[in-house]
């Protein structure tokens, strides 16, 4: 076989040149920032070079030495990393929990009001992280803070106890709260689509239901929750605003507080070193996944044949189920919503009086708003329709390139499965979103300011700010893009092989349709976080291309809950009504994640 | 499958040369060498003839207040201003990733934290000072050297007034068991300007002064178990279970509130005491305490060696230490350096609240804080 025709024949398979097409692009794309960050965590920057002596640039391995073999290293480092994997563990056993149980009563048994809860169920992800941790914040704070008592204490004359009000378990149980949804999605989407064939052959042989569940069910879900594992494990590592909320009044550090402090104060090096090692922690947790899965050799839920199954019957505990279920997710999705409307209607904070109650922060004219330095009401604030059409437009576009780019990716690592290159891809479309945002845009600011090559300059353009976005919620749609794959026989394509069908036409005929959700889950997933992204974008962003974000953090910083809470209000509300706009139009939702 | 993995490796290797060598240059071509700034000076009209010249005018500033500044500055000289609000952190990180690129992006830059901006941005050549000529013999030198100091802000121990009078006259009774778990301030780790406060208390003549007040207070020497009685202050005030906050406001509102029963105290900005009266917070300063009541922090006003507009720059800075320029930033927390800006808000002024504070010297911040950020680390 000459070295001509072995090429001939890799590149004859469609997801082989899309392998190909991918490691170029996302070599340049994501491994120059993980390189630059290597580099990073042995050079000496300009805040180091006074203290450490030697000139900017010169290689050290003094960030490694005191972030892990320092007797400061246990402050730095250990205790940090400690509490991050205690909090982030708890978060996915939080997630999956809820997210799991809650997919199990959706798609196998007969609970009411499906549907209303399903779309109520994605809410704590819609919301930015932080107002879940505000709202548990301002519920249950005691008198170790000070000010006028939380919400539980003025209703019950009980103090909540400090472990409880603050530290490692309100953050893992927020932050698995917020990625709830996930596990929501693609453990539901998994079992709405499989093959009830299995199941059903069980209960022909009367198999008990918890036998059912234990050993066909969950092995099936078995690539879903792993995936769910990852994403909300390596979420919960880098989330960064929930500690911050609720850790800083018994100082409990994880790594990204850690990680910021270093960066932002004279120790950027060390910053960095922390980063590589969470980045390296994400990396081997994907490792394991693909080990796992790799060592099942079928996932195949979706098949040419097709059945139904029957839904488990509650019986006398369908009521109570439902509204458990229901007074549960309307507390962590509709209550803050309904406390951003409030607290963006009253004057003096804390007085929910009628007296007090004032739409000026809405619809005020300048002169109205003395309070908040003539700020005139959000609705006649022109900013505030510049940025908001300018996140539509940003959101969109990354939504697009990373769902479309995600959906591709997924297809082609599936189908070139265990070789070496659909495993680098699937490395590579995966690891951005484990780099800190900040350091990722600051890196991307250097890397496209003048041009380079057939790289245009991109700085200032909209262009930079939808690259770093989709780079950076690509994992996102390659996630459900791959799980998606998974799925799905390959007889079905090949019988289409088999017809002379091409892959075109088998994409958009076939394995399109069939997975539809599935695949726009992976563009509404990107869509969301990046209408509430907002250190991805900072660096990157100029006047002309500002988004609601940067104005909600100008708010945030100046105190001005009012116009905050109206602003969080609007991006919840944006995304509800895309997310609902595309379930009526595509049938499909992210709810649904598939099969809808 | 060799093949397959050769091309691969190729591939990447090609790629990744270029990109290397790309992302270390980005990093070194960054020192472009700052547009000398002060080449002949120029008279008023002629600044702003040359300022309308450039016709546009990009200012990146902590403060939303600037936005109309400039809209007021822009109507006046018809240039037309933008203005971005940068929170500190991103601030230098963006001034220097731009300044090291040389992009068209800022042309003045309104920047707080002087211990991070003495090393990352001005030992670097990102950003110049520049003082009107008409300014250099009335504003204090040193609100003028190393960087021209736009702003001045306090953050004064500040307490719960509501049935209280001022409870302490010295430091150390911060302390004491008395106020364990009963004072607050900002995270020093969020907020640069802290840091640099509890730097600046390290230094020698603070430590001493700290010292002595010990002395005062006691009677006795105090007994060292760190470098200094800076840093020995700090440790017993953070072991006190001092609570870190995550932002002023929340801290005014925490310490503020009525019908509390116990009295709370909190290092924050002067600033808030604006809004207590609208929020229902019996808020009120300490003076006099020994040997500091709090400190104070200068906002510079800058130009990027990046900038396009350097005279248009120029004619901003003077506007916005002019009157008329700082008129919407004058009230109670904030003093302009130009002694010819009486404070409208605060009776106590600025030369005066000098001698009660701890005033920030960015070059000792730059000096020796990496090393009370690590101490600090090692006693949270």
């Amino acid at each position: 076989m000459t070295v001509q025709y072995r090429l001939k024949s890799f590149f004859r398979k469609p997801h082989n040149i899309i392998l190909f097409v991918l490691v170029l692009i996302l070599s340049y794309l994501t491994l120059v920032p993980l390189l630059t960050m290597i580099i990073d965590t042995v050079t000496v920057h300009t805040a180091e070079a006074r203290r450490l002596k030697l000139p900017v640039g010169t290689v050290t391995l003094s960030h490694w030495a005191k972030v892990l073999f320092d007797p400061a290293s246990v402050s730095i480092f250990y205790k940090p990393l400690l509490n991050s994997l205690i909090t982030s563990l708890g978060a996915c056993a939080i997630a999956l929990g809820f997210g799991g149980t809650f997919a199990w009563l959706v798609t196998r048994t007969n609970m009411k009001y499906k549907s209303l809860l399903s779309s109520l169920c994605i809410f704590p992800y819609i919301m930015p992280s932080w107002t879940l941790a505000l709202a548990w914040y301002n519920i249950f704070k005691n008198s170790v803070v000070g000010g006028t008592p939380g919400i539980f204490t003025a209703l019950t004359g009980i103090q909540a106890p400090n472990w409880f009000a603050y530290g490692p378990f309100p953050i893992a149980l927020v932050t698995g709260l917020h990625y709830a949804p996930f596990a929501y999605i693609m453990i539901g989407g998994i079992l709405r689509n499989m093959d009830a064939n299995l199941e059903e052959a069980a209960m022909m042989l009367n198999t008990p239901r918890s036998r059912i569940i234990t050993k066909i069910t969950i092995p099936i879900v078995i690539p879903a929750v792993l995936s769910t594992f990852l994403l909300v494990f390596s979420s919960a590592m880098s989330s960064f605003a929930v500690p911050t909320f609720l850790g800083l009044p018994v100082r409990y550090q994880v790594l990204t507080t850690q990680l910021y402090r270093t960066m932002n104060g004279l120790n950027p090096g060390q910053g960095y070193s922390i980063a590589m090692i969470m980045i390296l922690l994400g990396v081997s947790i994907l490792a394991m996944n693909q080990k796992i899965i790799g060592l099942r050799k079928n996932y195949t839920t979706v098949t040419g044949k097709s059945s139904n199954i029957a839904l488990v019957n509650l019986k006398k505990a369908r009521t109570p189920v439902s509204i458990i279920v229901a007074v549960f997710l309307f507390s962590v999705s509709l209550l803050p919503l309904i406390s951003f409307a409030l607290e963006s209607i009253i004057l003096r904070p804390g007085d929910y009086s009628p007296s007090n109650i004032t739409l000026q922060f809405w619809i005020g004219s300048a002169a109205d708003n003395t309070m908040a330095n003539s700020e005139p009401g959000l609705l006649l604030n022109p900013t505030l329709y510049r940025s908001l059409w300018n996140s539509i437009k940003l959101s969109l576009a990354c939504s697009l390139c990373a769902g479309t780019v995600g959906f591709l990716a997924g297809y082609a690592i599936v189908r070139g499965r265990g070789k070496k290159l659909s495993d680098f891809v699937n490395n590579l479309a995966f690891f951005p979103y484990l780099m800190p945002s900040m350091a990722f845009s600051a890196i991307y600011l250097s890397m496209f300011s003048i041009q380079r090559g057939p790289i245009p300059a991109l700085y200032g353009t909209f262009a930079i700010l939808v690259l770093a976005g989709t780079v950076k919620y690509l994992p996102f749609a390659s996630r459900s893009g791959i799980n998606a794959m998974f799925q799905l026989s390959k007889e079905i394509e090949e019988a289409g092989v088999i017809m002379g069908i091409g892959w075109w036409k088998r994409m958009t005929r076939l394995v399109i349709p069939i997975q539809k959700s599935s695949f726009i889950s992976g563009y509404l997933l990107p869509f969301t976080s990046c209408m509430r992204e907002l250190s991805l974008f900072i660096l990157l962003v100029t006047p002309a291309n500002r988004v609601l974000t940067t104005l909600l953090f100008y708010y945030n910083e100046k105190g001005w809950n009012q116009y905050s809470n109206g602003i969080n209000l609007l991006i919840v509300l944006i995304v509800i009504l895309f997310n609902f706009f595309v379930n009526k139009v595509s049938g499909a939702s992210i709810d649904k994640g598939i099969g809808g | 499958m060799k093949i397959k993995r050769i091309v691969a490796i190729l591939f990447i290797c090609l790629l990744m040369a270029p990109a290397v060598l790309v992302a270390q240059g980005g990093k070194e071509s960054g020192a472009a060498p700052a547009q000398a700034v002060a080449e002949k000076e120029m008279t008023k009209e002629e600044l702003i003839a040359a300022a309308q010249k450039e016709g546009t005018l990009t200012v990146y500033s902590p403060s939303s207040r600037h936005s109309k500044v400039g809209d007021e500055f822009g109507a006046k000289y018809g240039i037309k201003v933008q203005v971005t609000q940068l929170k500190d952190v991103e601030m230098i990180e963006k001034v220097s990733k731009e300044a090291a690129a040389n992009l068209d992006a800022a042309d003045v830059v309104f920047v707080q934290d002087g211990g991070r901006i003495y090393t990352e941005l001005l030992d670097t050549g990102y950003i110049t000072s520049y003082t009107p000529m008409d300014l250099r013999s009335t504003i204090e030198q040193k609100y003028q050297n190393p960087l021209q100091v736009w702003d001045l802000c306090t953050k004064v121990f500040i307490y719960n007034s509501e049935r209280w009078q001022q409870p302490i006259t010295n430091v150390w009774e911060l302390t004491e068991p008395k106020w364990k778990g009963l004072v607050q301030m900002k995270d020093p780790f969020g907020e640069g300007v802290n840091m640099n406060f509890l730097t600046m208390i390290t230094k020698d003549e603070h430590a001493k002064a700290l010292a002595d007040a010990y002395k005062k207070l006691y009677g006795k020497d105090l007994v060292l178990t760190t470098k200094n009685a800076g840093y020995e202050w700090i440790k017993m005030f953070f072991q006190n279970g001092l609570l870190l906050g995550k932002s002023d406001t929340t801290i005014a509102e925490q310490i503020g509130a009525k019908g509390q029963a116990n009295q709370w105290m909190a290092l924050f900005t002067m600033n808030k005491l604006r809004t207590a009266k609208d929020k229902n917070l019996a808020l009120a300063p300490s003076y006099n305490v020994e040997p500091f009541s709090g400190f104070y922090y200068p906002i510079y006003a800058s130009i990027p060696s990046n900038s396009r507009s350097v005279n248009a720059a120029k004619l901003f800075i003077d506007y916005a230490l002019s009157e008329e320029g700082y008129a919407a930033f004058n009230q109670l927390g904030d003093y302009s350096p130009n002694p010819a800006l009486k404070n409208t808000e605060d009776p106590v002024s600025i030369q005066e609240w000098d001698k009660m504070l701890i005033y920030e010297d960015p070059e000792w911040c730059a000096e020796a804080r990496a090393d009370v950020e690590e101490f600090l680390s090692a006693i949270m």
